[in-house]
């Protein structure tokens, strides 16, 4: 494949009109993580005892919570952490996962044998739990309560990667370009790699949602964070308690978290269509255990998906 | 998908039925073999969580006045803190396994008794949720494969992509402002044991139940809706209708049958996350459960707790994993499983 093909004018799946509306809405997120604490109308902290559980109106757009701060600006300046500490967790499963799920494909048996099985006892440990677990032992900030949702994070990388570098160093453009003397190094960069690339564009987006939500309930428990912060987790518990009062008020920084996971599930979507049904695989659907990949020969254990 | 279950379904008709029992009993075996050395691991990344802690439990226990380093020192000895760490999670796993996890180091309850008191409000809304999710999602994704096209496929596919957006919290809320704020039919919050008579407890488990189950019957309906309809298009589905069989029966032996793996799949997959899903319904419904045991805990730093939940809580994964895989190879009764 030349470089020429590989850059096209415009992504295609951005023209799709989902995907489109999903890099405007996450690109308006971005925005509000970069300058939505300079930009919030009113201070975030700024108690009003005059204007409690107030609707929404010019003055406060979005009404004001139980202490009279205003909800928009709580919300734009929670923005930052929450997406800050999302992108940790990615970034954390991306860069350990990714490469040890190409690298097992190419290190022999025994190496894959382990990893495997590192990866199925990680799965196990369910991610929210295991985040409170650490904050027990290394202190209650977000910081430390994202790294191990990251941790968790590289098992889900590295199954999709594995997988598919598995499926493609099997094709026989591979074999041929290694009988043409290609290095290997040189055959997995240029003819497994940049095929692989699609597959983990969908895992990435597809971990930020659950990432973003991963964020947002540990702050809704009240993890990682001082009571006066604000975060949009923190939003939604404090609206909870005053449901009689004000019942439409969790449904703010309800919609906001729904709207951010599903932007970025669409997006996801939109990748994985123009890749086509059976050519990308959903860690979804890939089983937690497989009782029976170890008692197979390494190609055996990896059966095709169907498309969710 | 459709090659694999075609296979499946030769080599059903191919194979005597000792072997295929032979098959499903070596696929078990297997099983028990991976599982071992996973709970192993998964348990000792536990245990050396709350060992490699900065905290000082021995310090935190004795208080601040009383913590002199002689005492520290003999408290750890007491302990059994001062061993090295391979030698501590020994003790602690042959312990474990015997049920003893230990004691709370400030209330000085039992970690056991304290997780057994917890588990029966998971229990009873992850078991509810189950049910409703099967029932919920089985049926929407029933409908939508019959209806294909239709506008009740495209309600359910949109109401679908809606409810996998929501966060079970989010989803919960939602159903508190709905049942228990505005119409005021349920309980906004609380648990009350089957003890205490079965209607209370249904009436207070089953908006959590529902919050939970949503989301995973989104996915059970969307991936049933998906092989239901390849299944449907299949050469012995129209030789079924050609023999003149009720359609009643080509749905449920046939369709539904081959059909069901990979929502059963997704439905064992999806447990990890209904388990966080009820660490959330606990949190957004007041209930006593294991999430707020362990929230606690981690507040307090009280290590031993968290080790015990978070041993209970991948055991349970670890487990159902396996009944799962094992439900699935009974239920194909194939050589191979079943590829999904």
């Amino acid at each position: 494949m030349t470089r020429k093909t590989r850059r096209a004018p415009r992504d295609p799946v951005l023209r799709q009109p989902s995907a489109m509306t999903a890099v405007a809405i996450l690109a308006i997120i971005v925005f509000l993580a970069i300058f939505g604490s300079a930009l919030a109308p009113q201070s975030p902290l700024a108690i009003d005892a005059g204007a409690l559980y107030k609707g929404p109106s010019l003055h406060h757009l979005l009404g004001t919570d139980y202490l009279g701060r205003d909800v928009l600006s709580r919300l734009m300046a929670g923005t930052r952490l929450s997406v800050l500490t999302a992108f940790e967790a990615v970034g954390i499963g991306l860069v350990i996962g990714a490469p040890l799920g190409v690298a097992t494909v190419f290190l022999g048996r025994a190496f894959d044998f382990t990893a495997n099985r590192v990866a199925d006892a990680l799965m196990t440990l369910p991610s929210i739990f295991f985040a409170v677990a650490v904050t027990a032992a290394l202190g209650n900030g977000l910081v430390q309560a994202m790294f191990p949702v990251g941790i968790l994070l590289v098992p889900v990388f590295f199954r999709v990667t594995r997988a598919a570098t598995l499926e493609f160093s099997r094709a026989q453009y591979v074999e041929a370009a290694e009988l043409l003397g290609g290095s290997k190094l040189h055959v997995i960069r240029v003819h497994v790699l940049r095929k692989v690339m699609p597959t983990m564009a969908v895992t990435t987006a597809q971990a930020a949602a659950g990432a973003l939500l991963a964020v947002s309930f540990l702050t809704f428990l009240g993890i990682g964070v001082q009571p006066p912060t604000p975060t949009w987790g923190g939003v939604l518990s404090s609206d909870l308690d005053y449901l009689n009062l004000a019942p439409w008020a969790p449904f703010i920084p309800g919609a906001l978290i729904a709207i951010t996971v599903g932007a970025l599930n669409a997006l996801a979507d939109a990748y994985r269509d123009r890749a086509g049904a059976g050519e990308l695989r959903s860690p979804v659907t890939d089983p937690v255990i497989k009782t029976h990949s170890t008692l197979q020969p390494l190609e055996a254990a990896d059966d095709r998906q169907p498309a969710a | 998908m459709a090659v694999a279950e075609l296979r499946a379904a030769g080599g059903a008709l191919a194979a005597p039925r000792r072997r295929r029992t032979r098959a499903a009993a070596s696929r078990i075996g297997g099983g028990l073999a991976v599982l071992i050395p996973i709970l192993v691991l998964s348990s000792f990344i536990t245990y050396s969580l709350g060992a490699l802690s900065n905290s000082n439990p021995a310090a935190t226990i004795l208080g601040q006045d009383a913590a002199t380093p002689a005492a520290v020192a003999h408290l750890d000895q007491v302990l059994g803190l001062d061993k090295p760490l391979i030698v501590q999670y020994w003790d602690w796993l042959s312990q474990a396994v015997r049920g003893n996890l230990g004691v709370s180091y400030f209330t000085q309850i039992p970690v056991s008794q304290s997780i057994a008191q917890r588990l029966p409000v998971d229990l009873s809304i992850a078991i509810g949720a189950v049910i409703l999710a099967v029932l919920i999602g089985g049926t929407a994704g029933t409908v939508a494969a019959i209806r294909r096209g239709g506008w009740i496929d495209r309600g359910v596919t949109l109401a679908c992509s809606a409810v996998s957006t929501l966060p079970a919290f989010v989803v919960g809320i939602i159903l508190v402002v709905v049942f228990a704020v505005g119409a005021r039919w349920l309980p906004a919050n609380g648990y009350v044991g089957p003890t205490a008579g079965v209607g209370p407890w249904l009436a207070h488990i089953i908006l959590p139940s529902l919050a939970l189950a949503l989301p995973v019957a989104a996915d059970v309906a969307r991936q049933l809706r998906t092989s239901l309809v390849s299944v449907l298009e299949q050469n012995y589905i129209t030789g079924a209708r050609v023999r003149g069989l009720p359609n009643r029966r080509i749905l449920i032996r046939h369709g539904l049958r081959n059909a069901a793996g990979p929502a059963l799949t997704i439905l064992g997959n999806d447990f990890p996350i209904m388990l966080a899903g009820a660490v959330a319904a606990e949190a957004v419904f007041s209930l006593p459960g294991l999430g707020q045991l362990l929230l606690e805990a981690a507040q307090t730093r009280d290590i031993p707790v968290v080790q015990g939940v978070l041993l209970v809580v991948s055991a349970f994964v670890i487990v159902i994993n396996l009944v799962v895989n094992m439900a699935l190879s009974l239920l194909y009764r194939s050589a191979d499983g079943v590829s999904v």
